[in-house]
C-alpha cells in the first residue's frame, strides 16, 4: 500500500509541474515552477497586485487567478500534510498557525502545544486521500486575508484500529512576504465517515 | 533440613531480592516462593538441584571440586558476611558427589568477586545501590530519564531491576551517589507526590562482577551470528545454554543471569541493532529485568518468543512494555496457568501490549473499540457558552430551512441563502470497483474531484461562482430527501465575519433513475452574517458518496421535517432532537 501511495503523490507532483506551461496567456501573474516547497511549509509564488477594476472581464480574471492559486496551494498542501502526518508526525504542528484549532471527531484541540501533544499521542496513521476539492474563500468573510477552503476525503488506518472513511476540512491562510506566500492551517476539522461501515 | 533453610532465609543480610540472584536458573522445575526469596550468593541450596536433569559435565566438576577446597580457606575470612557458611559448606560438600556443579561454580565466581573487592581493585571499586520505593508503578524510561535530568552528576545505571515493588539499580561513582541522594524527594510524579531515593553502599553488581571475558564474548558473538537470520532480522536464542559451540568451549551462557543477559544485549546492540524478532524460548528465564534493556537497545523488535521459560507473573511482562510487539509467545510459562480462562489471559497480555496481533501463534481478535477517541474529550468553554448556544441555534435553524427548500422539489428558493459571489463545487467519489454502472452518474458532470481532475481550465469552470450559477446547477441535481436526524454538524471556525460549519449525513434519492439509492454526504458551508440576523453562504462544498443500500436501512430513519414556519408539535420535538445531536457532536473554536 505504502509504495503505491508514494508513487501516486509523485505522480501528482509531476502533473503539477507540467501545469505551469498552460498559463502563458496570462501575462500578469508570474508562474515560476509550481511553488517552491520547503519541507514543512506550503509556499507559492506571490500574487502580483491586482488592480482594482470593476469591469467584469477584469473581475473574471481576478477570480480565475484566485482559483488557480487556491488549487495550487491546496494540492501542494494536501501532499505535504498527509505525508507529514504519516511519516514525520512530529513536524505536523509546524503546519498550523499558533492559535489554530483542530476539531477531531468533535473534540477540540487549540494551540500549538495542545496540537503537538495530540499528534504525539495519536497512533501512527496511513492515509489514503481519494478526494480533494478547494475553493478560495470570499474576502467578505475573511476581511482581505487570503484564505482557501480545502476539503479532502478518503480512508485512514490508525495503528491498532480498523480502517475508517474520513472527511477533513481545512482553512488555509496565506502569509505573504515579498518573496513567497506561506500557507498555514487556521482551522482543521476531521471526522470519521462510517455510514457504510462493514 | 527444610526448616533450617527456612530459618536462614530470615537472617541473611544480602539485600538483592531479585529472583535472578537466587536462581542459578538452569533446572526446569519451578519452585515455591520461599526458595526464590532466599538470599545469598551462596548459590542454590534449592533441593531441586538434587533432581538432576542437567547434563553432567565432568570437566566442570573436577575444576569445581578443587575450588571447593579453596573456598574452605577463604570462607573463614568471609564469616562476618555469612553466618551460616559452615553449614552451607557442609551441605555443598555432601552434594558434590551428585551433580550439583552449578552451586559450586557460582561460589567460585562469587568469591572471585569478593576477593577483588577486598583488594580494592579499580574495576570492582565502591558501588552504590540506589533504591526507589514503589518504583514499579512508574514507567522505567520515564523514571530513569527523570532521575538523570535532575541529577547534577551524569551516571550510568547498572543492573536495573525490581525487588518487590522497589526499583533498584547501581552506580559506581561516589559523587553520582551523593548527587542522587540529594535529589531524593525532589522529583514529582504524575500525582505530584515526591519520589524518595535511597542510596546505600553495596557489593559489586552481578553483571559487572561476573562480566564475561573478551574471548567468551567473542565466542558468544560468533554463536549468535550463526543463529541470526538476516533476511528476517530474526535472532534465535532458543536453549542458548546448550548450544554445542558454547558447551564445547565450556562457556556457560545462562540467560537468566544478569551478566549473560547483559553480554547478549551488548552483542545485539553492536551487531543486530535493527532486530525484528527475538526467540528466547527455553532459557529458564525467571525474570525479565535484564531483558528490559532491550527496549532501549533494539526498539525495533516486534516478535518476541518467551515460551517455555519460568516466568511466574504477568508483572514480568510489564517490564517489556516499551516494546511495540506484534507477535508474542508465552506458552509453557508458569504464569499462563494462573488465569481462569483464555480470554482473561489474552486481555491481560493485551494490556501490556495493546498493538499485539498474534499471541502464542494465534491471531488475536481485532480491538472492538476505537480507543483513539476517548482521552481527548475537552470541556466546553464556559464563558462563551451563551454565545455558542446562540450560534448553534442559528446554524440549526439555517440548516432546517435550507434543507426544507432543498428537498422541496424547487431549489430556486435557495437564491436567498447565497451571497452574490458565492462559490459552490461538488465532488463525488467514484469507486472503480463498482460492478454496476455507478448510480452517481448524475453528479459526475459536475464532479470537481481534483485528485482526478487536472485540467486547470475545467477546475475553474466547475467551480460555480455566482448565486445564479450555483442555484442553477443545484436545481439540476436529483431530487433528494435528507435525513436530518442523521446530521452531525461541526462548527469549526468563527470570527465576527465568518462562520464555518460542516454537515455530515445521509440522504435518499426520491425519484429518477437512482430512486431509493442512499448517499452519504459531507457539506461544508462558510457563511457571513447578513443584514437581517441571518447568514449568507459564501462557500459551499458538497461531497457525495454512495453507500450500499443494505447497510443503511437503519441509518435512514426519519421523514422530512415540517417547515420551520409551522409550529406543530412535531417540529419542536424534531428541533429538540437536533439540539441533542448538535450539542454532543459539534465542537467549536472561538476568537
Amino acid at each position: 500500500m505504502r509504495p503505491f501511495r508514494r508513487d501516486w503523490f509523485q505522480g501528482d507532483r509531476g502533473m503539477h509541474q507540467g501545469r505551469s506551461d498552460r498559463f502563458h496567456e496570462e501575462p500578469q501573474t508570474s508562474h515560476t515552477c509550481g511553488g517552491s516547497r520547503t519541507r514543512e511549509n506550503v509556499v507559492t509564488p506571490p500574487l502580483t497586485a491586482q488592480a482594482a477594476s470593476s469591469s467584469p472581464m477584469a473581475m473574471a480574471v481576478d477570480f480565475k487567478t484566485y482559483v488557480d492559486q487556491a488549487c495550487r496551494a491546496a494540492e501542494e498542501f494536501v501532499n505535504i500534510y498527509y505525508d507529514t502526518m504519516d511519516k514525520r508526525r512530529r513536524a505536523l504542528p509546524r503546519l498550523y498557525l499558533d492559535k489554530a484549532t483542530l476539531i477531531w471527531n468533535g473534540n477540540v484541540v487549540t494551540g500549538l502545544d495542545a496540537l503537538a501533544n495530540f499528534f504525539d499521542v495519536l497512533p501512527s496513521s496511513e492515509f489514503q486521500v481519494n478526494m480533494l476539492d478547494c475553493q478560495p474563500v470570499h474576502e467578505q468573510a475573511t476581511q482581505a486575508q487570503t484564505t482557501v477552503l480545502v476539503v479532502t476525503s478518503g480512508t485512514v488506518k490508525f495503528d491498532g484500529n480498523k480502517q475508517h472513511f474520513f472527511n477533513q476540512n481545512f482553512l488555509l491562510t496565506a502569509q505573504s512576504t515579498p518573496n513567497n506566500t506561506v500557507w498555514k492551517i487556521a482551522s482543521d476539522c476531521f471526522r470519521f465517515q462510517d455510514w457504510a461501515s462493514s | 533440613m527444610a526448616e533450617r533453610q527456612q530459618r536462614q532465609k530470615c537472617v541473611l543480610p544480602w539485600t538483592y531480592r531479585n529472583e535472578e540472584y537466587s536462581d542459578g536458573g538452569s533446572l526446569p522445575q519451578g519452585r515455591k516462593k520461599s526458595w526464590s526469596s532466599f538470599r545469598g550468593n551462596f548459590g542454590k541450596r534449592n533441593p531441586r538441584y538434587e533432581h538432576g536433569g542437567y547434563k553432567p559435565q565432568p570437566s566442570h566438576f573436577q575444576e569445581d571440586y578443587r575450588n571447593v577446597r579453596m573456598r574452605d580457606v577463604q570462607a573463614d575470612v568471609q564469616t562476618r558476611h555469612a553466618p551460616y557458611t559452615t553449614d552451607h559448606k557442609r551441605r555443598v560438600k555432601l552434594h558434590n558427589e551428585g551433580c550439583i556443579q552449578i552451586t559450586v561454580w557460582r561460589n567460585k565466581k562469587f568469591l572471585k568477586g569478593k576477593v577483588g573487592e577486598n583488594a580494592q581493585d579499580g574495576t570492582l571499586g565502591s558501588w552504590f545501590k540506589i533504591k526507589v520505593p514503589d518504583g514499579m508503578k512508574y514507567d522505567k524510561t520515564w523514571l530513569m530519564n527523570s532521575i538523570q535530568r535532575h541529577c547534577s552528576v551524569p551516571f550510568t545505571p547498572v543492573d536495573f531491576h525490581y525487588v518487590k515493588n522497589w526499583a533498584q539499580f547501581f552506580v559506581q561513582d561516589a559523587s553520582a551517589a551523593s548527587a542522587l541522594k540529594d535529589i531524593s524527594y525532589k522529583i514529582c510524579d504524575e500525582e505530584n507526590k515526591k519520589i524518595p531515593i535511597f542510596v546505600s553502599t553495596s557489593a559489586v553488581p552481578y553483571s559487572v562482577r561476573d562480566k564475561l571475558e573478551p574471548k567468551e564474548m567473542e565466542q558468544l558473538k560468533l554463536t549468535m551470528t550463526k543463529r541470526y537470520d538476516p533476511s528476517q532480522k530474526a535472532l534465535d536464542l532458543q536453549s542458548l545454554r546448550y548450544d554445542p559451540d558454547l558447551v564445547g568451549l565450556d562457556i556457560d551462557i545462562i540467560l537468566n543471569r544478569r551478566n549473560c543477559m547483559a553480554a547478549t544485549l551488548q552483542i545485539i546492540k553492536k551487531n543486530f541493532p535493527e532486530l525484528l524478532s527475538l526467540n528466547l524460548r527455553n532459557n529458564k528465564l525467571h525474570q525479565l529485568d535484564g531483558l528490559s534493556d532491550l527496549i532501549q537497545i533494539a526498539p525495533t523488535v516486534k516478535i518476541l518468543n518467551l515460551s517455555r521459560n519460568e516466568l511466574k507473573s504477568a508483572c514480568e511482562l510489564d517490564k517489556m512494555k516499551g516494546l511495540k510487539l506484534e507477535e508474542l509467545w508465552l506458552e509453557e510459562n508458569p504464569f499462563c496457568g494462573t488465569f481462569p480462562d483464555q480470554s482473561t489471559y489474552i486481555s491481560a497480555i493485551k494490556k501490556c501490549f495493546p498493538k499485539l496481533l498474534c499471541l502464542d501463534g494465534q491471531a488475536l481478535p481485532p480491538p472492538t473499540t476505537v480507543d483513539i477517541d476517548k482521552p481527548y474529550l475537552t470541556k466546553p468553554c464556559e464563558e462563551s457558552y451563551k454565545r455558542c448556544e446562540a450560534l448553534k441555534s442559528l446554524v440549526m435553524q439555517f440548516l432546517q430551512e435550507y434543507y426544507f427548500i432543498y428537498d422541496s422539489g424547487n431549489r430556486q428558493g435557495l437564491l436567498g441563502a447565497y451571497h452574490d459571489e458565492a462559490c459552490f463545487s461538488l465532488t463525488v467519489l467514484f469507486n472503480p470497483t463498482d460492478q454496476a454502472p455507478s448510480s452517481l452518474f448524475e453528479y459526475f458532470k459536475d464532479n470537481r474531484n481534483m485528485k482526478n481532475l487536472k485540467d486547470p481550465f475545467l477546475r475553474v469552470q466547475l467551480l460555480k461562482h455566482t448565486k445564479r450559477d450555483i442555484v442553477g446547477s443545484l436545481c439540476v441535481l436529483p431530487k433528494t430527501q435528507h435525513d436530518l436526524l442523521s446530521f452531525v454538524v461541526d462548527m469549526w471556525f468563527q470570527t465576527e465575519r465568518m462562520l464555518c460549519f460542516s454537515v455530515n449525513g445521509v440522504f435518499k434519492e426520491v425519484d429518477g433513475n437512482s430512486q431509493g439509492s442512499v448517499r452519504a454526504f459531507s457539506r461544508t458551508f462558510i457563511a457571513t452574517p447578513a443584514s437581517c440576523s441571518g447568514i449568507f453562504i459564501v462557500n459551499d462544498e458538497l461531497f457525495v458518496r454512495d453507500i450500499t443500500p443494505r447497510k443503511t436501512q437503519s441509518a435512514f430513519s426519519i421523514q422530512v421535517p415540517a417547515p420551520i414556519s409551522s409550529s406543530g408539535p412535531n417540529l419542536s420535538q424534531q428541533q429538540q432532537e437536533m439540539v441533542q445531536a448538535f450539542s454532543t457532536e459539534s465542537g467549536m473554536s472561538l476568537h
